[in-house]
């Protein structure tokens, strides 16, 4: 499933080129991204736009995002279908689903995890998800890659040992029990359910022994290795039946520049939430790998919101291939975002995406070429672009129960759009603008 | 072919009448623009502000729309028209290849701002953005439309609602239209590449609204409008005002009603003889989660659609609905659920449906009249959205008699 092309030196701390297969004979060249699902979509983007207009492989979901009612609508389709999940979202056939329990990055739960129990987020309020539950799950869903529950930090990042002790132990236990109730190598394989086990953002010494339980009794059940830590990564040149196994990242991914660290630690695929950020905060990604030659510092992306768009006619990124750049210009898309129009959004992810998948593209190609030549020209990016995304100035599209877990006398994130001047006045047929539904409250 | 009795010409604008029904007052045309041909009878979505409410232009063009909406004081705010000019144009702005038409902006005047005012000069109102008084004249809106470069303008009109009982007022108000249509005239800079439709005001008062319509047909515009309905009148008062209007308008020239939208509507109006249509319903329903079918509007928020696999409607054609193997993306009604009011791509797919529902409904009817059998056609319409014949609005069945479909027989 996974093939190592080509890896310098000792395969661990270095990066890799590789080709992973997804099923359905799409192939994804490593190093690459998994683009982050909202509710099962990439937010903004129909199931067309999304198929026609980007070029990402494969997409995360989470489970979380389907259990909102019970029974979950998900699970009263048919077990002899395949690829459920793909049916109920529409997704692409050929593009492949990586479904986790949580969303990633997931809000934090007011209690955390039982110890036969993990503790989720659904539009209609925080619950239990068994392990027997999630199992269930995934043999209906059918997603190609599948990640079993980790119990991974709840308030603090920097819990107790003893508590790290914990939550390695709850999560072998519940890798165990997944694998016990799934039958990775029997029934979820018939299924085309290929299983990545979590490694947890806890020290070596303490979860050591679950690495090598890993390593020595359930090796044949793996397909691939998620990675909450890439800090860890290192420490697998200890275990060397792990080392073939594609390593998928769970950040921190915060800017292009984690992401060539990851990359640089031997991690074959990302996990990035931050382009789906950047399109929300109206800005347009604007780097490439290798970056270029240039003596001055450039942004890694441009606020589409301010007023010197108003009349430019250029793509967001000169060159850019994308659907965006090549039939829209920088005016209509400030336009858009001005006057609140969603296709500005819409634009704006399709542009992202596309920027992220050409950033791999060059990443891949420069490792070709070398471990030498990807370290000189990571350098070379951190010297021409700035260390961190813009922050982004106007207003974002509407924030939903599930994106935030809302506080008790929290201010709207946006200014209602329409008022009245004096008083009363109420909306009246006419405008396409005029009332919106009511956002159903955070739960 | 088409002989030249069936075939109006005017500078930027071809109309071309193909059949008529041979029992009501239905009629089929092409209408060609200058940015391509279009279907009539038609629905036009609305656009407001240069975008279709999430969808790009390729998905708008999917549907089979060859001419939408934009709102003049929508454009004139907001991108502004410097920025307009600067660009080049509303079909430039948002990448649209195919037509647009701008209302005067005069209506939103009346249906947002409450302080609006009218007089002789124009329509005086606050902006929006400082407070501070503005003035929107027939001419201020002839150069808005002209710098948006719209195929199809509309002439600033005094537009009071139907329902006013001020009959003095409303006398003023039909005349000060004819006025600033003169006006409207006069400042127009680009007749040779831009329609000027005229709009007849009058409001239930058929008598003023014949007046009227001699009145605009002096001034021999490219095509005609129906206005100041859709307000809330009574919808037999609608049927009687277009019934009166269409009589005495040309054949060969097109006629729009405006703000009409909701189906039913439509297949009557078109019955009486109209060609063109817009309203925001459709695209603004779709966003409160609502799917229009030809069985009537469903709610899909609605907890009974949670688990229901099959498409929004039997049968569509639209992107939506159709299978994957059929080249569409095979949306469920449970997955709109799941995401109605959660994530805007629920908004966007019922926008997409709905959009082709209307068009596809005009598309119908349209196939129907070239066919002779538009009266059988309007019976399976009304049979698909009620069960039984005592369901049938009154109105609809009054007007539809009027014209010789009498819905209530077989």
């Amino acid at each position: 499933m996974f093939e190592i092309l080509k890896s310098a030196t000792a395969d661990v701390g270095a990066a890799r080129l590789g080709r992973l297969a997804l099923g359905n004979h799409r192939v994804m060249e490593t190093p690459n991204y998994l683009a982050v699902a909202s509710r099962g979509v990439i937010p903004h983007l129909t199931p067309e736009n999304m198929e026609r207009y980007t070029a990402f492989d494969a997409a995360y979901m989470a489970i979380e995002d389907f259990l909102d009612k019970n029974p979950p609508p998900i699970m009263k389709m048919s077990k002899d279908t395949p690829r459920n999940l793909h049916s109920f979202t529409s997704f692409p056939t050929e593009r492949a689903i990586v479904l986790g329990p949580r969303r990633f990055p997931a809000v934090t739960t007011p209690v955390g995890n039982g110890v036969k129990h993990l503790s989720i987020f659904t539009s209609t309020g925080f619950r239990n998800l068994t392990i027997a539950e999630f199992t269930k799950v995934i043999e209906t869903t059918q997603p190609q890659i599948a990640i079993p529950p980790a119990d991974l930090f709840h308030t603090s990042t920097t819990p107790p040992a003893k508590r790290q002790v914990r939550m390695v132990d709850r999560t072998e236990e519940w890798v165990d029990e997944f694998f016990h109730l799934a039958d990775p190598q029997g029934r979820l394989k018939e299924l085309g359910v290929s299983v990545f086990a979590p490694v947890l953002p806890v020290e070596y010494p303490l979860q050591w022994d679950y690495l090598r339980h890993l390593s020595e009794d359930v090796r044949e059940s793996l397909s691939g290795l998620a990675i909450y830590d890439v800090n860890l990564l290192p420490e697998l040149v200890n275990y060397p039946p792990l080392l073939s196994l594609p390593r998928l990242a769970f950040g921190p991914s915060k800017s292009p520049q984690d992401l060539l660290r990851q990359i640089a630690l031997g991690v074959d695929v990302c996990t990035v939430p931050f382009v789906n950020v950047m399109s929300d905060a109206g800005v347009g990604l604007d780097f490439t790998f290798p970056p270029p030659e240039t003596q001055e510092i450039h942004p890694l992306g441009i606020d589409m919101w301010t007023p010197d768009h108003a009349t430019s006619l250029l793509p967001i990124s000169e060159g850019c291939k994308c659907y965006t750049c090549t039939n829209h210009h920088r005016a209509f898309i400030q336009h858009l975002l001005n006057a609140k129009e969603m296709l500005g959004w819409n634009l704006l992810q399709i542009h992202n995406h596309w920027l992220l998948s050409e950033f791999f593209a060059g990443v891949r190609k420069v490792l070709s070429e070398g471990s030498a030549r990807f370290e000189e020209c990571s350098r070379n990016f951190s010297a021409v672009y700035e260390s961190e995304l813009p922050l982004g100035t106007g207003e974002r599209p509407r924030a939903r129960g599930y994106h935030f877990k809302s506080i008790a006398g929290q201010t709207r994130i946006n200014e209602p759009s329409w008022q009245a001047y004096e008083g009363d006045s109420k909306p009246t047929s006419g405008s396409d603008t005029a009332a919106e539904p009511p956002v159903a409250p955070s739960a | 072919m088409a002989s030249s009795s069936n075939i109006y010409s005017a500078p930027a604008l071809t109309f071309e009448l193909v059949a008529r029904c041979s029992t009501t007052r239905a009629r089929a045309s092409i209408l060609t623009l200058p940015h391509g041909p279009v279907q009539l009878p038609m629905f036009m979505p609305v656009a407001t502000q240069a975008s279709l409410k999430g969808l790009t232009p390729e998905q708008l063009e999917e549907t089979g729309c060859r001419l939408c909406l934009n709102n003049t004081y929508h454009l004139g705010l907001k991108p502004g028209q410097e920025v307009l000019d600067a660009i080049g144009g509303a079909h430039k702005l948002q990448g649209w290849k195919h037509n647009i038409l701008t209302d005067s902006g005069g209506f939103q005047m009346v249906s947002l701002l409450k302080l609006a005012t009218i007089t002789e000069k124009g329509v005086e109102f606050l902006s929006p953005h400082d407070g501070s008084p503005m003035l929107l004249t027939p001419e201020h809106s002839m150069s808005l439309q002209n710098s948006i470069g719209s195929d199809i303008m509309m002439q600033l009109d005094d537009v009071l609602v139907t329902t006013s009982p001020d009959k003095a007022r409303m006398r003023e108000a039909m005349e000060r239209s004819v006025r600033w249509l003169d006006r409207c005239i006069v400042a127009h800079k680009n007749p040779d590449r831009q329609n000027l439709f005229c709009i007849i005001q009058g409001g239930l008062d058929l008598e003023m609204r014949r007046e009227c319509c001699r009145e605009m047909l002096a001034r021999d515009t490219p095509g005609i409008a129906i206005g100041g309905l859709s307000g809330g009148e009574a919808k037999m008062d609608y049927c009687r005002v277009v019934e009166a209007c269409t009589a005495l308008l040309p054949d060969l020239k097109p006629r729009y009603v405006m703000g009409i939208g909701y189906p039913e509507d439509l297949v009557v109006s078109v019955a009486l003889g109209a060609d063109m249509f817009d309203c925001v319903w459709p695209t603004r329903t779709a966003r409160f989660g609502n799917a229009v079918t030809k069985h009537g509007v469903l709610n899909m928020r609605n907890k009974k659609f949670a688990n229901d696999f099959g498409p929004i409607e039997d049968g569509c054609g639209c992107m939506c609905c159709r299978s994957k193997l059929d080249g569409g993306m095979g949306i469920s009604r449970a997955f709109v659920h799941h995401n109605a009011s959660k994530e805007t791509v629920a908004a966007h797919l019922l926008t997409i449906h709905n959009v082709f529902y209307q068009l596809n409904l005009m598309r119908g009817v349209r196939q129907s009249i070239i066919e002779d059998r538009f009266p059988p056609f309007v019976r399976e319409f009304f049979a698909g959205l009620y069960s039984e014949k005592t369901e049938y609005p009154e109105w609809a069945v009054g007007a539809l008699k009027g014209v010789g479909i009498d819905l209530t027989s077989e």
